[in-house]
């Protein structure tokens, strides 16, 4: 005779902190690749990141393609 | 332990169908941006404001090897970038999506994405190449697209959580469809002149679309394979 068997799955749940950490990944991302005209760099470089944009001209074909603003 | 795998594979998948995009868009987009900065060049050396001298052509040449050599490394950030949203999204409501695999469902909410954050603001913001879109404009241009993409987002959260809770689909799409039309009508148009030839910006405009819809099936389906390969099902619960 089989004996019944009880089988216990446990499933955590979502951890916040790892929904947070994607979340401000995405938003970092968004940013420098579609929106940032030296704002980043500005952090390290000062005033002269905005002439330079070398986030916005890394990203500058993709931001064409990919339907962001760009000029 | 159980974070950091959940962790690694969204911005696994992220990153494969990023640098996905980067490839396609080498292979198909370049080429009209060549084509686009071309005019753009001619322009400026025939309205005075550059001359036609190597100095120019130099620097020129210097910038655009910077920005084709940015369309892996630009397309890996998006990805990585897009694909955080979407596997938040995707472990939160895969329960409600409809297939009867994980790559399904996720292949599903791929299409939800591709169709609320590019293909509906598309309508009223297209990809534009360069040469059409002014410096003078930019942040403008940058606030209308966002506020646009943001509202359509939200919109399609909101109608999806009234779903969850009456079941009538009519009431997701429905709801969706009619704020967003209200919203094509208020936003303001693109305020730039198109001054270039149609076959060169609807070409352009087709790849985007080739571009960004290869992007989200391509992240769908990484995600949608890894979530499978690491049995993520049976760690969390949604």
């Amino acid at each position: 005779m089989s004996q019944p068997k009880e089988i216990l799955i446990s499933k955590s749940s979502i951890p916040r902190i790892a929904i947070i950490a994607l979340a401000a990944i995405f938003a970092l991302g968004l940013f420098a690749v579609g929106f940032d005209e030296g704002h980043l760099f500005s952090i390290a470089f000062g005033d002269k990141a905005f002439d330079q944009m070398y986030l916005h001209e890394l990203s500058h074909d993709l931001r064409h393609a990919a339907g962001f603003p760009c000029h | 332990m159980k974070s950091f795998l959940f962790i690694g594979i969204i911005l696994l998948a992220g990153l494969m169908a990023g640098v996905t995009l980067g490839l396609v868009n080498l292979l198909l987009v370049e080429p009209l941006i060549d084509s686009a900065t071309n005019i753009e060049n001619q322009n400026l050396i025939n309205s005075g404001k550059s001359s036609d001298s190597p100095s120019f052509w130099a620097n020129y040449y210097s910038y655009r090897a910077w920005q084709k050599g940015g369309e892996i490394l630009a397309g890996a950030i998006l990805g990585i970038s897009y694909g955080s949203l979407f596997g938040i999204v995707f472990v939160v409501s895969k329960n409600t999506l409809p297939g009867n695999n994980i790559i399904k469902k996720s292949l599903v909410l791929g299409l939800v994405f591709w169709l609320v954050l590019y293909a509906v603001p598309f309508t009223k913001y297209p990809a534009n190449p360069p040469s059409v879109g002014q410096s003078s404009t930019i942040e403008f241009r940058q606030d209308v697209y966002l506020i646009f993409v943001v509202i359509s987002g939200f919109t399609a959260l909101g109608f999806f959580w009234l779903y969850k809770k009456i079941q009538k689909k009519i009431i997701l799409f429905a709801g969706y469809g009619g704020i967003m039309i209200i919203t094509y009508m208020v936003m303001p148009e693109n305020p730039d002149p198109i001054q270039m030839e149609f076959g060169l910006l609807a070409e352009f405009r087709a790849m985007s679309v080739i571009g960004m819809s290869v992007f989200w099936g391509a992240l769908s389906v990484f995600l949608g394979i890894l979530w499978e390969k690491t049995a993520m099902d049976k760690i969390f619960k949604s």
